[in-house]
């Protein structure tokens, strides 16, 4: 037990992380249909940009606000330049699962070809801790959670309240019928990519906030679990992939520090295979397949 | 020759025989029948530490500093066979998991997390597979009989890895030319049409898939034997793209397409430019070349998605002219016939 608590503690940590990386992955997948595994290198490369900002002097919260512009901007650009013409082009579904794995290795290659595989820090220290109920938090693990809270909260209200909500909901749904209905589906993917995107810079950010170090490998190793989180909560449902965050968060740091440390994207693997097996609701080819992809 | 020249050659055609082999194999499963098998690699790795578990004596020996399952001491084609079983019975594993019924992203998903895992766990568990240090000082095979000189040695290994090369084209070609072949290019073009006609699309995926697996493993077990070491960092999970930008440059769906990519990917432009001088900060060299790696994908698949070798159009009747209406008019790439 005493084992167990502190990994919980963590656990969530974990999970608020994922949360934001894995709504802005499952809203992207979701309604652009383009499998984008260059997501993780996009949070890796705003974790660069990040560390940039900080190492010129300027504090974290710019940091964090110049990640998320960047993540957003980068994924927008991605998607303009890169994919949309593919799919113009005729590239079909596998051809862009393997297109984006190229821009995937393009990015992380990049980025070690700029920065080595030397390790780099945000922040020197991070900050008093403080206990709450039965587990101890930094001040900056706080934040994080806090982060991730409004970030969420943010996602939700855009789903449940405005016209653009909506309209990205209805394009997931049936882009044709969305189409059909008046909705300008082009542009409302160009905003899901900014959005998505924000969240993915975001994501990076507060990633490589709440370790001691990171490389240009550190978001790839977060792909896993964001699939995996996106996959149990249902593809373009924001809502249950925190739940799913919740749920993943939590068990692969339990196992982590019951089994052993590189053991946690194996829980995320496992739960992944389990889903697949069990409850595949919502990516039966049948259903999956009638969406083509959209431009 | 100098010997050093000479061990050079030996190298790369003992490399381009293993890689042409995987290609082939790669081709088999992603080519012709349409699997993303984002895990290749994993299948690749575990014929190779089959085959050197059992070409090592027990693991006791030489003071048991590395630790493994197996160590049977087998005489040289048994490892191999027994990492073509192996390769298959893995394949089968994660194939039953993996090719259910889902999209292809999500089996992609599937199937590069399934490499990922094989990777944690071989490094991790240091019991079962040396963890992270690998396994080394497997002997060469037939050594002890042949008595021969390294260089010598090496030529003996390149006839044995063609030959086997050979055999595995000979092998492949008869598969994708025989009505098997047939009906797994339907499945890769519309499962839902193969599914009409009465075919076992699940099943037909699984044989493409599993054969592949044992193909791919032999391909490791050829070069662990030859560079007598194994470790999890070799075979990580993004060499798996290195051989799939060979078949997309070569040619998917086209064997020769396949031996050609083998030729000029991972050959000419891995192996052969390790010798280059090094230049800049250590590692720059390495980035560069997985830059260009991931350029060459996205480049061909831009440019010529067929590859250099288009796979042959094949015309068995009337064609019906393609209805897929919701691409457009390019969707198709327009392959030049013959």
């Amino acid at each position: 037990m005493s084992i167990v608590l502190p990994a919980i503690g963590f656990g969530l940590i974990t999970a608020s992380i994922l949360a934001i990386a894995a709504v802005g992955f499952t809203l992207q997948f979701g309604a652009t249909n383009v499998l984008n595994l260059a997501y993780a290198d996009t949070m890796t490369a705003a974790a660069f940009i990040a560390y940039m900002v900080t190492h010129a002097g300027l504090s974290i919260w710019i940091a964090l606000i110049a990640g998320t512009v960047f993540g957003a901007v980068a994924s927008y650009a991605l998607n303009r330049f890169v994919y949309v013409p593919y799919v113009r082009r005729g590239t079909k579904l596998f051809g862009m699962v393997i297109l984006t794995i190229a821009v995937s290795i393009i990015v992380q290659f990049g980025l070690m070809a700029i920065y080595g595989s030397d390790f780099y820090n945000l922040q020197s220290s991070s900050g008093s801790s403080f206990k709450i109920g039965p587990f101890i938090f930094t001040a900056i693990q706080i934040a994080i959670i806090l982060i991730a809270v409004v970030a969420m909260l943010a996602v939700h209200l855009l789903l449940t309240y405005t016209k653009l909500g909506k309209a990205m909901r209805a394009t997931a749904n049936d882009p044709d019928l969305a189409r059909d209905c008046g909705i300008n589906t082009d542009r409302v993917i160009d905003l899901v990519w900014l959005v998505s995107g924000a969240l993915c810079g975001l994501a990076g950010v507060v990633l490589v906030m709440n370790v001691t170090g990171f490389d240009v490998t550190t978001g790839n190793g977060f792909l896993i679990p964001i699939l995996a989180v996106a996959i149990l909560g249902g593809i373009g449902q924001a809502r249950g992939a925190m739940l799913g965050a919740l749920v993943i968060g939590i068990a692969s740091e339990v196992a982590g520090a019951v089994i052993s440390p590189g053991y946690k994207t194996v829980v995320a693997f496992v739960i992944l295979v389990l889903v697949l097996l069990f409850r595949p609701q919502g990516i039966l080819s049948e259903v999956a397949t009638q969406k083509e992809l959209a431009a | 020759m100098s010997s050093a020249v000479q061990f050079y050659v030996t190298i790369l055609l003992i490399y381009l025989g293993v890689d042409a082999i995987a290609c082939l194999a790669l081709n088999l499963q992603f080519g012709v029948t349409g699997l993303v098998n984002f895990g290749f690699i994993l299948f690749q790795a575990a014929g190779a530490y089959t085959a050197a578990v059992l070409t090592l004596g027990p693991s006791s020996a030489n003071g048991g500093y590395q630790q493994y399952i197996g160590g049977a001491s087998l005489p040289f084609p048994l490892p191999l066979l027994a990492a073509a079983i192996v390769g298959a019975l893995l394949s089968l594993l994660v194939g039953l998991v993996g090719l259910r019924r889902l999209r292809t992203d999500y089996q992609a998903i599937v199937l590069l997390a399934v490499s990922l895992i094989g990777a944690t766990i071989a490094t991790n568990q240091v019991g079962l597979f040396n963890g992270a240090s690998g396994l080394s000082l497997v002997p060469h095979p037939l050594a002890d009989v042949l008595n021969l000189d390294p260089i010598s040695y090496a030529w003996v290994y390149v006839a044995i890895t063609m030959a086997l090369f050979l055999l595995t084209w000979l092998l492949v070609h008869r598969i994708t030319s025989s009505p098997l072949g047939r009906t797994l290019r339907s499945v890769r073009e519309s499962e839902a049409v193969a599914a009409s006609v009465g075919k076992n699309v699940i099943r037909l995926k699984l044989t493409a898939y599993v054969l592949g697996g044992a193909i791919a493993a032999v391909s490791g077990a050829l070069l662990v034997e030859f560079i007598t070491a194994w470790s999890p960092s070799s075979w990580l999970p993004a060499e798996t793209f290195v051989y799939f930008a060979a078949v997309i440059v070569g040619g998917a769906g086209n064997n020769l397409g396949a031996i050609v990519g083998a030729a000029l990917v991972p050959v000419a432009f891995i192996e052969a430019s390790q010798y280059i001088p090094a230049f800049g900060r250590p590692g720059l060299i390495e980035s560069v070349q997985w830059i260009v790696i991931g350029l060459l994908i996205a480049v061909f698949l831009w440019v010529r998605p067929a590859g250099i070798f288009p796979e042959r159009r094949r015309r068995y009747a009337k064609p019906h002219p393609a209805g897929d209406g919701a691409q457009t008019p390019q969707s198709e790439p327009v392959l030049p016939s013959g």
